[in-house]
């Protein structure tokens, strides 16, 4: 299987919010991170930060309300959904209808953009610092819980001998 | 009742405006379900609400007229029966009935003003099997073609536009249609976008239809009342308003299912109703929707039936009653609120666990709660 997808490890994040700043630059050329397709939530309160991108769902709402085909499903390049910035017309229909709230609407260029997996360099994954984002096998994407609760599960045998 | 709803004083400038967002302004915030984060849609204004009020209106007219016109009610030569332009006398003793495409033709240029790049709304239909924004782009454009030749066969004085012949009926019959069509799209637009609770009902539609219908027979009464249209036959007229009457009470009952039900559909839709019954957006419903658009319209027209020769109250209670259409609209869009995904759900329990801890226990805020 090679469809890969950014897999987030929030206990990891620190909250630096560095991967929106590279994502910005390397898709807009502006250090703008309001311009980002990946946004840290932050609840600072209780010091949880959560970097939420696209999730490139199988039964996209954003593809179905698209009234131009300007956000559209990739099966050739890792089965993505994006948007074709030639075609959109700025309906932000795609915005409305996103559960996560995803797909956002940049002011500059007029159009609706989102999180396109930068052509399979994702460069919130190559610069975050401490690995809270990774692009992974989607079939793999959660080994290392499963390694997790084996750990645990094998320390509670030893515990128990 | 602990309200989840920010206190915020209701901004006409905020509700009208895209762009005034800071360009560096980050995002801290997500709609999770916290006093701070419970925030409705913000992408579509009150642009849209005018769009969606002007096409239902119109629609509404236009099928309340095609019936008038069907049912071969011999109208007075109104006020200003005919003009002359250009040596052809131009007839205008059917425009009172006949206006609605001209209003939707008006309501539509708000939907491409709304876009990002207005010139590609032309990309739209070229797709209409892709979306309903796509097919609403079809439907109007059909509505409001058909409509304004059907205005203009009976203004322009030609005698071969006139034939006896029944299929002539036929146009009038897809247009009458097509205003179906237009009204309940207004509705079907916001059912599409599945994501958010308040809308996806298809009682929403059927609401649209309703409150189409019934600012539509409203403004047909006032332009057959500004018009002298009916002043031989006052009897239509009363038919005419008690059938608005009518509709006003379905569309009330209908606009308490919908929220009766969107109440216990989903938190969020839970969150909607409250948000447009007892938060932030109550001024517009039980002020602009309950009072303007039902409670006074129906009790002025009662008043004025006490009154035959004074029509200056059905002139307030029709104007009131449009107002209240626009309200409505403006009410249901300005109260969606998406819904919650399972992420958010793993937060929330990250974080009552969290609050739960003595380390952060002082610090939890109160209203987190997840209400009732």
């Amino acid at each position: 299987m090679d469809e890969k997808v950014l897999v987030v490890d929030q206990q990891k994040c620190t909250g630096c919010r560095l991967c929106e700043m590279v994502c910005s630059v390397f898709h807009t050329g502006a250090s703008n991170p309001s311009r980002s397709r990946i946004k840290v939530i932050k609840w600072e309160d209780v010091g949880l930060y959560l970097p939420m991108a696209c999730n490139h769902c199988e039964k996209a709402y954003c593809v179905e309300v698209c009234p131009t085909k300007a956000c559209h499903r990739e099966p050739e390049n890792n089965n993505r959904v994006t948007i074709d910035k030639k075609l959109c017309i700025g309906c932000r229909t795609c915005v409305v209808a996103c559960p996560f709230g995803h797909p956002f609407f940049d002011i500059s260029e007029r159009v609706t953009v989102k999180c396109d997996h930068c052509d399979g360099d994702p460069q919130c994954v190559r610069f975050c610092d401490v690995k809270a984002i990774s692009f992974l096998d989607a079939d793999k994407a959660n080994v290392s819980r499963r390694r997790e609760s084996a750990g645990r599960f094998i320390d509670s045998i030893r515990q128990g001998r | 009742m602990i309200l989840l709803v920010e206190k915020k004083l209701f901004s006409i400038k905020n509700l009208f405006s895209y762009d005034t967002k800071d360009p560096m302004r980050t995002e801290h915030t997500h709609p999770i379900r916290n006093t701070k984060y419970l925030k409705p849609q913000e992408e579509w204004k009150g642009i849209i609400a005018i769009y969606l009020y002007l096409a239902g209106m119109g629609a509404g007219s236009f099928i309340i007229g095609t019936l008038i016109s069907w049912f071969n009610i011999k109208p007075d030569p109104p006020i200003l029966s005919s003009i002359n332009l250009l040596g052809h006398t131009l007839n205008l003793s059917s425009v009172p009935i006949l206006w609605g495409p001209v209003v939707v033709a008006i309501g539509a240029p708000f939907l491409i003003l709304d876009l990002g790049i207005k010139w590609r709304f032309l990309y739209a239909c070229l797709n209409p099997r892709t979306s309903w924004v796509a097919r609403g782009f079809i439907i109007l454009s059909i509505f409001i073609v058909l409509g304004l030749l059907l205005l203009a066969k009976s203004v322009l004085p030609f005698e071969w536009l006139r034939p006896k012949s029944v299929l002539w009926r036929i146009p009038e019959i897809i247009a009458f249609i097509f205003a179906f069509g237009t009204a309940l799209y207004t509705g079907i637009l916001l059912k599409a976008t599945k994501s958010i609770p308040l809308w996806n009902s298809a009682l929403l539609p059927l609401l649209f239809l309703v409150s189409g219908l019934s600012t539509g027979s409203m403004a047909m009464i006032l332009s057959t009342l500004g018009t002298g249209f009916f002043s031989h036959d006052a009897r239509a007229l009363k038919v005419l308003m008690v059938g608005e009457q009518v509709l006003v009470i379905i569309e009330a009952i209908v606009l308490y299912l919908l929220l009766s039900r969107r109440y216990r559909a989903a938190e969020q839709g839970k969150d909607s109703v409250r948000l447009l019954v007892f938060g932030e957006m109550k001024m517009i419903f039980w002020g602009g929707v309950v009072v303007l658009g039902f409670i006074f319209p129906v009790v002025l027209e009662n008043i004025a039936s006490f009154f035959p020769g004074n029509v200056a109250w059905i002139f307030v209670a029709g104007i009131l009653l449009l107002c209240g259409g626009f309200f409505l609209r403006l009410g249901i869009l300005h109260a969606g609120i998406r819904e919650q995904i399972p992420m958010h759900r793993l937060m929330e329990i990250q974080y009552n666990a969290a609050g739960k801890t003595k380390e952060f226990g002082a610090r939890r805020p109160r209203n987190l709660s997840l209400g009732s």
